[in-house]
């Protein structure tokens, strides 16, 4: 088939239909429903990556919290009415926000770490174990198994925090880098008069998460029957995925309990729910529009078809294809498709950017790309957007 | 290209053309290249059901119709217009232009399809037959018999086997007719092609091979 034949030709015979202002209404529709799409999604991606860095890479931020029983006056003197039953634990799985619950259960034998040297230092210590799908970043040797000397250790980032910030300063002590800390082994020894042995520890990564230190749960369960003073299991704390912890029914219930856990967390959480709240309803809003607008666009499409048809029989007869008409008629509404899509685009990433220069001054740092997300839905959205008109117009074909 | 009747019945026509002997209907016919076939066809005998159909406009019918063996219904759309772009051109009794372009227009939409002419020669074609001065006009001022000779050069800037036409001159007067049987004839010739003219009463427009009583 030619390519030379003018196009105008095809414009005078195809594309003669009145009522342009319902094709820029589709097209106005579209394009603010695309904003407005991005926009929200937008607003709940940095939202997202904003809290992640409020918790520090935690990537599931405040879905997890970690409960304890508040030591009180009545119960200070009796270490085991702060430890969780197996009942409180059921109590707990029970909760509607309640998803999963893991125990982090803690050392019952003593625990002295030490170094040699210039650091050289030696301290008793406690240790905690809590299953490992409740461990934000797991590094890779996180293992330990009967008759291993090496103890892998994660340290909460709040305790590094502590020593670099308050303690390492206070006592003109060097402050530590994460890194630094990793390559530090020291001895762990562990038990005490007959029953001792020392183990070489080691820090291999570090939680946001969960303030402890923790260590493989077979290692506990291990030492805690080797060297432990007593066979308890029970847990001192409770880490909890949560679906939203600042639900009122959820924190009352864990008042009424008097479990104590970070409130800043809960707060975050409160603004988050909040937050997707308002940008689910405008992508709402948004998905409606674009809906609207992909319709009115389809229906001018039929339309302008059904107005030529007798020009694409004719067309049909005297030799044209079916696939140089159709194709006549995508080239002359996909680059309006795509003007819509990336008008909003240049909306977002302008919006972005902006949002990331007003953030700065308050220290929250935003990224002056688009999320991977956005990008994502403005690729799925045009591809649909496409293959919604080729349908109609093949569909229009079809119908001469 | 060949094409080959077989046993062929246009269904709306049944009981008309069982009830009279006809030399196309429910008979075996074979046309090869370059054959120059006049069809004789009284009136409502079915003589523009035969050329739609020969153009596989129409495929309401009973036995088999095959362009170089295949059978015109199982040719899909692609591939027919292409057929009908390179293989078969036809003249239509009722010319068929486009009413809102011009009659240049009209030719051009055709020419650029195919590329097989140039726009000077098309020129040349329209002062022979008489319409030069009308190419600026558009195909719904002019006159029947100015319509059909647009008609047909149209169907004559594109490669063919065969040149299909149902009454071509019945608008033009004995002059016109002339002309545009010489441009035929020396279009369909530089082409090696076959032609099947229907019409409605004896005539020798062209060398036919074969005259057909519908």
């Amino acid at each position: 088939m030619s390519a030379d034949t003018p196009k105008y030709l095809l414009r005078k015979l195809l594309l003669r239909s009145s009522g342009a202002s319902r094709l820029w209404a589709a097209w106005l529709s579209l394009c603010v429903g695309t904003i407005l799409l991005l926009l929200s999604l937008m607003i709940w991606w940095n939202f997202r990556e904003l809290l992640q860095g409020k918790s520090n890479e935690d990537s599931l931020g405040s879905s997890f919290i970690t409960i304890s029983k508040t030591v009180t006056d009545d119960n200070m003197g009796n270490p085991k009415a702060t430890l969780f039953t197996t009942t409180d634990i059921a109590e707990l799985q029970t909760q509607k926000q309640v998803q999963e619950v893991g125990a982090l259960v803690s050392n019952h034998f003593p625990v002295i770490a030490s170094t040699k040297g210039s650091l050289g230092f030696s301290t008793e210590m406690f240790l905690e174990a809590v299953p490992d799908h409740f461990i934000d970043k797991r590094p890779g040797e996180w293992n330990w198994k009967e008759g291993d000397t090496q103890v892998p250790i994660i340290l909460s980032t709040e305790f590094l925090n502590l020593y670099n910030y308050g303690f390492a300063l206070s006592q003109g002590l060097p402050q530590l880098s994460q890194t630094s800390i990793k390559t530090i082994t020291f001895n762990l020894t562990v038990g005490e008069g007959d029953v001792k042995d020392t183990y070489t520890g080691h820090v291999t990564g570090f939680s946001d998460r969960i303030t402890s230190v923790l260590v493989p749960e077979s290692f506990i369960q291990y030492a805690n029957i080797k060297y432990g003073h007593h066979a308890t299991s029970e847990a001192s704390q409770l880490i909890l995925k949560v679906k939203d912890p600042s639900d009122k029914e959820f924190v009352d219930y864990l008042q009424s309990h008097k479990y104590s856990t970070n409130a800043e967390q809960l707060r975050w959480s409160k603004m988050r729910a909040i937050v997707d709240v308002i940008s689910g309803t405008t992508g709402l809003l948004a998905l409606l529009l674009m809906g609207i607008g992909t319709i009115v666009f389809i229906l001018f499409i039929e339309l302008t078809m059904a107005n030529a048809q007798q020009s694409i029989v004719l067309l049909l007869q005297i030799g044209y294809s079916p696939r140089y008409i159709s194709t006549f008629m995508l080239g002359k509404f996909v680059p309006l498709l795509l003007s819509a899509i990336l008008i909003a685009v240049g909306v977002a990433i302008s919006a972005q950017i902006a949002l990331s220069i007003w953030a700065q001054p308050m220290m929250l740092r935003i990224s002056m790309l688009l999320g991977w997300p956005i990008w994502l839905v403005v690729i799925f959205s045009a591809g649909l957007l496409m293959l919604q008109v080729k349908k109609a117009v093949v569909n229009a074909l079809k119908k001469v | 290209m060949q094409l080959i009747l077989q046993q062929l019945m246009p269904v709306p026509m049944r009981d008309s053309v069982l009830s009279v002997k006809s030399g196309i209907w429910r008979q075996t016919l074979s046309f090869s290249k370059g054959d120059q076939v006049f069809v004789e066809a009284p009136s409502g005998t079915g003589k523009t059901t035969l050329i739609h159909m020969l153009y596989a406009l129409r495929t309401d019918y009973e036995g088999e119709l095959l362009w170089d063996k295949r059978e015109v219904k199982s040719i899909d759309a692609e591939r027919l217009s292409e057929l009908r772009a390179k293989h078969i051109s036809v003249i239509f009794q009722d010319m068929r232009l486009f009413p809102e372009l011009t009659a240049w227009e009209n030719l051009e939409i055709k020419r650029t399809l195919c590329n097989t002419v140039n726009a000077e020669q098309v020129g040349k074609w329209l002062h022979k037959l008489g319409i030069g001065h009308k190419k600026d006009a558009l195909a719904s001022t002019l006159s029947y018999g100015e319509q059909q000779r647009i008609s047909i050069i149209r169907a004559l800037l594109q490669p063919f086997d065969w040149l299909l036409m149902d009454e071509p001159f019945s608008h033009l007067d004995k002059e016109n007719i002339k002309k545009s049987i010489a441009l035929i004839s020396e279009v369909v010739q530089e082409n090696k092609a076959g032609l099947i003219l229907a019409d409605l009463d004896e005539n020798h427009y062209f060398n036919y091979t074969k005259t057909i009583m519908l």
